[in-house]
């Protein structure tokens, strides 16, 4: 029988970045383009995380409106919700992930990434 | 000769009891020797029995030798062939992962070409080219200098990080600074390795066959990254060459279409005339 899909959720405003993730994403196991939501920045992906439910988050930090840090806050504060999100951010230095993690991300990965890394990130959040 | 009868009835008395007590003797001594003959036999049979089991003994021993240095040889086979295997496995997630890197490879430079030529929009194209050169290779400071054709110098056209500040009125004449002498030569330029601050130099011209249309000046990577790998070689490369394509058409179908739009705009006037 075959698994349920995933549902993940991308949050970038690179567009670029964006493609490259889905399409990434979209070659591991369990996880069918269809399944993956693409927000623009942190406002669209705090309602999109409210009006849908998400396995796996994946979020930048540096963008307009709402930064990854206010979303991740608002979705651990606000909307209590304990899904595991994962910072991808060209910010990597050790107080930048220290600061992630301490506001409530599951993972910190810096840009450029290595699918390898966040493949064994999402195995670990999704299970295989 | 005058003895009594009763002396001689105990004299014959004892000679009876010394007869019996030798006849006695006489049976335990047969008997002695048959035990020692019984005994005798036992001990050969014994013997017999020691000296076949010690033959059986050193037969199963020969045959546990032979067992066990076939074993050693076996084991010594499957421990060869473990390493062999195991050897194997590592060539395998080697190879895994440098499959894995080659598609990260090919995702990466066919989203960085799709999206350069997914749009006929100027600055979107730059904006493209940005993302790709922070998100993709991890750049932190650099510039995207375009050709100016009429002064013959480079215009800077995006940055990021304190660029801007290094030009004056963001242009460079060819041949001045590496970003002029790499549009006036065409040459790709690279430093092997990013410094302790993550200082690296790159320059490459965006050309279209041997013309430079621009250029891209990366000055330092994201503190986290220490040198460029060769995807980003590969990645730079792909942008030299599409960047260039992208930006010109782009500019292009930008004049082509303010042009159409003041046409029109004549047109309709004539019209209401």
């Amino acid at each position: 029988m075959e698994r349920p899909k995933k549902n993940l959720l991308v949050v970038d405003d690179s567009a670029t970045f964006r493609q490259l993730l889905c399409m990434s994403l979209a070659r591991v196991d369990g996880i069918a383009p269809s399944n993956i939501t693409e927000a623009v920045d942190g406002e669209d992906a705090l309602n999109k995380v409210q009006n849908a439910t998400f396995d796996l988050v994946l979020t930048d930090i540096r963008m307009p409106n709402m930064d990854g840090l206010e979303f991740v806050r608002r979705v651990r504060g606000d909307l209590k919700q304990d899904l595991p999100i994962i910072i991808i951010s060209t910010k990597g230095a050790d107080e930048d992930i220290s600061l992630g993690m301490s506001i409530g991300a599951s993972a910190y990965l810096s840009k450029p990434i290595s699918m390898v890394k966040l493949r064994e990130l999402i195995f670990k959040f999704l299970g295989k | 000769m005058g003895e009594k009868p009763e002396e001689i009835m105990k004299l014959f008395s004892k000679s009876e009891e010394l007869l019996e007590m030798f006849r006695k003797g006489k049976a335990f001594t047969e008997e002695l020797m048959y035990e020692n003959e019984r005994l005798r036999y036992r001990i050969v049979q014994l013997e017999k029995e020691k000296m076949d089991l010690s033959a059986t003994l050193m037969r199963e021993v020969e045959r546990l030798r032979l067992e066990n240095s076939q074993m050693g040889q076996k084991l010594e086979f499957v421990d060869g062939r473990f390493q062999e295997i195991e050897a194997e496995n590592k060539d395998f997630a080697q190879r895994y992962v440098e499959v894995e890197e080659q598609n990260e490879s090919l995702a990466n430079l066919y989203v960085a070409s799709y999206r350069l030529h997914s749009t006929l929009d100027p600055d979107e194209v730059v904006q493209c080219i940005k993302e790709i050169l922070m998100n993709m290779i991890g750049s932190e400071e650099f510039g995207l200098y375009v050709v100016d054709e009429e002064t013959s110098e480079l215009v800077l056209a995006g940055y990021e990080g304190e660029i801007a500040q290094r030009f004056e009125k963001g242009r460079v004449a060819f041949g001045e600074g590496l970003e002029g002498l790499v549009a006036q030569t065409g040459e790709l330029f690279f430093t092997e390795d990013a410094g302790a601050s993550g200082e690296v130099c790159a320059c490459i011209p965006l050309k279209i066959k041997e013309r430079v249309v621009g250029v891209i000046a990366m000055y330092k990577l994201l503190p986290h990254k220490k040198g460029l790998s060769s995807l980003d070689h590969k990645l730079l490369e792909l942008l030299a060459g599409h960047a260039a394509t992208a930006l010109v058409s782009s500019k292009l179908y930008a004049v082509a279409d303010r042009k159409l739009k003041t046409i029109e705009g004549f047109m309709s006037l004539l019209r209401v005339r």
